[in-house]
């Protein structure tokens, strides 16, 4: 009994001892900032001068406004592209290269380019695709199709920014690759030696065994997609007439306009939203935990 | 098990500390003298920056011992702002000195402690230095917390080169003229004016809006309602500017969109302010020496105004410390002081609220000067006059403006709803 | 390999070869317009976006290359960023292990609220950022950007590393606890080297980040001693003239640090590893 004692006492302190450097990082600067948040959303703070407890007004006038409303609707249209466009081609992309065709490794690190570039010139570029004048519109005059100001038309303008990320599957790939490279490679073999083609082998193969990592990148994708802010602000400012406002927009555009504490209750609704969504989504997955489908 | 034990600690230990390790230099160096922190945005490839550097290290060098002033360079005036406020929420100047660009909104910053007061602290002849229209702007309920220091005119600028090729060889007085001289403008196939309706302020339409709402309405127009019938005559002219004098990316176009059709001689007329003539892009362009300054031509009963702003008032943080307190003031003295605002205007060719008897020698810049010299009255800017936040619904709306998708009146009483009373 | 060539499997293959190179077009793209941008100049970049140099500018590099300080700027990147990433790969390392291999109660729960953290709009946190740093006393030190980095990553590191953690199977665990391994062992000579691909992407992610941050880094900071090269890079961006082309000439000498870091990660640390693979 003494040992057993002894062991388990050892091994909780090995756990607490493991998880407290990240548990110390978590809490000065996700719960700390979260509370401080949280606690302004209440109040009338304007960044200056004293703050003033009132209740849920903030809150209220939040869920009234129009533009809120308009950027909410953009979030989740832009969380379901991301997860749901985004990542399956991500996912197809990684299958076709864990099968290293010519250029692989190329191919692998040219994806990626983008994500390690400067947004303001990212930016910059696909302004200037999609200019009335624009390149985009010369191609597309070849088939026939009359010049639209693509960014400029409320109803071109989200379809076009979230193109422009959703196009970009650089870092969601990298994710789903290192997962597929870890599928045993036996799995194939015996399926090739039952006569099964390459479709059939990744149908029933690398989809199930990559199931868990896809649910995991959906899951990020979307957090992303509900968090989204730099790049649209650079290309658009959430205009013409707020067709490409997103939460973040609007949180940054009060903290902009001294509104501290109605940035704050945009802040604590994107978060609070954004797990509702995620949970909510992963429970339509099928999937409580990912985590669980991939221990095997 | 031990030695696997020690290895994580090592490992935990390592990894909390390794931050402190990774150190910057920091101001350690025990110093009699007193040093004030001056986060600049005049440096980098700003114009002004090299006439202010200059000015710091003449002043650091004859306070050598006693007074030194340490320039904190701020790159990208967005981020400059966002921290300046970060800061002040925070609780903490962002800097013993610093500039802020002065309208309703970062008057807000007036109710902060940590700014101080000239109001009290200002002598009468150095309050006589000042520009007093630009004393009273920056003064809000008595308190004088940031000097104003450059200022800007936002008028009109003609390339006569592209009128020249329509015909017309005047500049248009009335409204009217204008209009006809647009559609000459047109008849050669060339777009009349820059216009545009994305970033945050919509910024050349909003220069734009801002002329005609003052023509129509007075230079107290931005203290009516925004439903007044100057502003929908306002919003119904610049509509028509849009969609009928306009480029067909106007709609959502940015900045740099809008003075780029200018650079590249695709418009013939381009609202903006004194910075831009001093641009090695603008020097560049063929029709360069053509190019005429003027306010907006007779609309309505307000005439020969000019549309100003402060672009940037200076600010310094409030210090217990007497000798501090005095250091900054010294500092402060010395950098408006007409002689120096006259080294700074030489080389940047920018407007200062302080009075010099500079005059441009470059003849663009000196168009500017004849201009702001010229006009009877000023008024503000809808930014300057109203903020950010009332700005951005005007930016935004104005899309849907031109778009037609809401009318003059809609557009005007959605503005309207954001300004706060 | 070869009974596959039929017709189904030549159009498969080619329609392969076309989103393959679409992608790649699109990825490329703009970096080969910054590369092209940045040996032109401003007016011609203004005037028309997409074009070829009239005349190649080199000397916006000269202008990118004599940016004050760079040495000092592209040397506290690199401290910073390589200091993030060993910190936030070891935090999350020995995190993700008791979160992904031990049972005990509340496990799920401490790991739902570290992963929520990937929801969080920084830019929200700026002002308690704030007072954190100024108040230890870390303002303008070049670890008040280490500890940022760190903590703002570790919720995808957590994310990630965690899930790869999980796909080890347990047998292999099992075993060595038969053979009398211990916690500590457990930890770094079966599940270290087995989750090292899930971990070297987290610290890929984590690199790009804190090469490439600015918000941050800008306001903490307020000296040459402690910035990073994305503050340089704004250095061309005054109120009101921005002196593209030689930003993009900067942007330019900025990325091949950050490509390389991505390619050394990428290439050798996991390419050695899953050499095998599966074959196509």
């Amino acid at each position: 009994m003494q040992a057993v004692g002894t062991r388990n006492s050892r091994v909780w302190a090995g756990r607490i001892l493991f998880l407290l450097p990240v548990s110390l990082f978590f809490i000065f600067f996700f719960i700390y900032p979260f509370l401080f948040t949280l606690a302004t959303s209440f109040t009338n703070w304007r960044g200056i001068g004293s703050m003033k407890f009132n209740g849920l007004a903030n809150y209220k006038k939040l869920l009234l406004d129009p533009t809120f409303r308009k950027a909410l609707i953009n979030n989740i249209i832009w969380a379901l592209s991301q997860g749901f466009i985004q990542v399956p081609l991500a996912c197809l992309i990684a299958m076709i290269l864990v099968r290293k065709p010519k250029g692989w490794r190329f191919l692998r690190t040219a994806y990626y380019l983008p994500n390690v570039i400067s947004t303001v010139a990212l930016a910059m570029v696909w302004v200037a695709i999609y200019n009335v004048n624009g390149p985009l519109n010369a191609i597309l005059g070849v088939f026939g199709m009359e010049p639209k100001n693509w960014l400029g038309n409320p109803d071109t303008a989200l379809f076009s920014v979230i193109f422009q990320t959703v196009i970009y599957i650089g870092y969601f790939m990298i994710i789903l690759l290192a997962s597929a490279m870890n599928i045993s490679r036996s799995l194939y073999e015996a399926a090739e030696i039952d006569g099964a083609s390459t479709i059939q082998q990744e149908i029933h193969i690398t989809l199930p065994m990559l199931r868990g990592p896809l649910v995991t990148t959906m899951t990020l994708a979307m957090a992303y997609g509900m968090r989204h802010f730099e790049s649209t602000f650079l290309m658009t400012g959430g205009g013409p007439a707020y067709a490409t406002t997103t939460m973040g927009i609007d949180l940054y555009l009060k903290m902009d306009a001294l509104r501290y504490s109605e940035a704050s209750t945009a802040g604590v609704f994107l978060i609070l939203m954004g797990t509702v969504v995620i949970t909510v989504l992963r429970k339509l997955l099928g999937k409580s935990d990912p985590m669980s489908e991939m221990a095997q | 098990m031990l030695r696997n034990l020690k290895l994580v600690v090592v490992l935990m230990v390592f990894s909390l500390t390794f931050p402190l390790f990774a150190q910057g230099q920091s101001d350690t160096a025990p110093q009699k003298e007193i040093e004030l922190r001056w986060a600049s945005i005049w440096v980098g490839n700003d114009s002004k920056a090299p006439a202010v550097e200059a000015l710091v290290a003449d002043y650091n060098a004859k306070n050598a011992g006693k007074i030194k002033v340490v320039v904190e360079p701020q790159p990208d005036y967005n981020a400059y702002e966002q921290k300046v406020r970060t800061s002040l929420a925070a609780g903490q100047a962002p800097a013993d000195i610093f500039t802020i660009k002065f309208n309703p909104t970062t008057a807000t910053f007036y109710g902060s402690k940590l700014l101080m007061d000239f109001s009290t602290t200002m002598d009468s002849d150095w309050k006589a230095t000042f520009d007093a229209g630009s004393l009273q702007q920056s003064t809000v309920d008595g308190m004088l917390k940031s000097l104003p220091m450059e200022t800007a005119i936002l008028p009109l600028w003609y390339n006569m080169d592209a009128f020249n090729k329509a015909g017309v060889t005047t500049l248009p007085k009335t409204l009217d003229e204008m209009f006809a001289d647009f559609d000459k403008v047109k008849a050669i196939g060339m777009a009349p004016t820059s216009q545009m309706t994305g970033d945050t302020n919509a910024w050349t339409s909003m220069i734009w809006f801002s002329h005609f709402a003052v023509a129509f309405g007075g230079t107290d127009v931005w203290s009516k309602p925004f439903t007044d019938p100057a502003f929908v005559q306002a919003a119904t002219l610049i509509k028509k500017m849009i969609t009928e004098y306009s480029t067909a990316d106007a709609v959502g176009l940015g900045a740099g969109g809008s003075g780029g059709h200018f650079l590249a001689g695709r418009t013939a007329v381009f609202s903006n302010g004194p910075w831009y003539a001093g641009r090695a892009d603008l020097a560049a362009t063929p029709f360069f020496s053509s190019i005429k300054i003027a306010g907006l031509p007779a609309a309505g009963p307000t005439t020969d105004f000019m549309i100003s702003r402060l672009q940037a008032n200076i600010c310094a943080a409030s210090s217990k410390d007497k000798a501090k307190e005095a250091a900054i003031l010294d500092f402060m003295k010395y950098l408006t002081s007409p002689a120096s605002i006259t080294k700074i205007a030489e080389t940047s060719g920018a407007m200062f609220a302080i009075k010099t008897d500079y005059v441009p020698k470059q003849e663009l810049q000196k168009q500017f000067y004849t201009a702001a010299n010229s006009a009877k009255t000023t008024a503000f800017d809808l930014e300057a006059a109203m903020g950010s936040e009332v700005t951005l619904e005007f930016a935004q709306q104005l899309g849907a403006l031109a778009l037609g998708k809401i009318t003059p009146e809609e557009f005007c009483s959605l503005v309207d709803r954001k300004i706060e009373r | 390999m070869k009974s596959k060539q039929t017709p189904t499997w030549i159009i498969l293959n080619i329609l392969k070869w076309v989103l393959l190179i679409t992608l790649l077009a699109v990825a490329v793209l703009p970096v080969v317009w910054l590369l092209i941008s940045s040996l032109r100049t401003n007016l011609e970049l203004q005037v028309s976006p997409f074009g070829w140099p009239e005349k190649f500018q080199w000397k916006n590099y000269l202008t990118a290359l004599s940016m004050a300080s760079l040495p000092r700027l592209l040397l506290n990147s690199v401290v910073v960023a390589a200091s993030a990433v060993i910190v936030n790969t070891i935090v999350t390392a020995m995190g993700s292990f008791i979160l992904s291999r031990e049972q005990f109660k509340g496990r799920d729960v401490i790991y739902t609220i570290l992963t929520a953290g990937v929801l969080v709009p920084v830019i929200s946190f700026m002002v308690p950022y704030f007072s954190l740093i100024t108040k230890t006393g870390l303002y303008n030190h070049l670890s008040a950007l280490v500890l940022v980095y760190t903590a703002v990553n570790i919720p995808v590191s957590i994310f990630l590393v965690t899930a790869f953690m999980k796909s080890i199977p347990k047998e292999l665990e099992e075993a060595s606890i038969i053979d009398g391994c211990g916690f500590f062992r457990r930890f770094s000579q079966i599940i270290l080297p087995l989750s090292r691909s899930g971990l070297v992407t987290a610290a890929t992610f984590c690199f790009i980040y804190s090469w490439n941050e600015f918000v941050m880094a800008m306001l903490l900071t307020s000296s040459i001693e402690s910035r990073t090269i994305q503050l340089g890079i704004k250095f061309f961006t005054s109120q009101f003239i921005t002196d593209y082309s030689s930003m993009y000439a900067a942007v330019i000498i900025t990325i091949i640090p950050s490509v390389g870091g991505y390619i050394f990660l990428h290439d050798k640390i996991i390419g050695g590893l899953t050499a095998g693979g599966v074959k196509g």
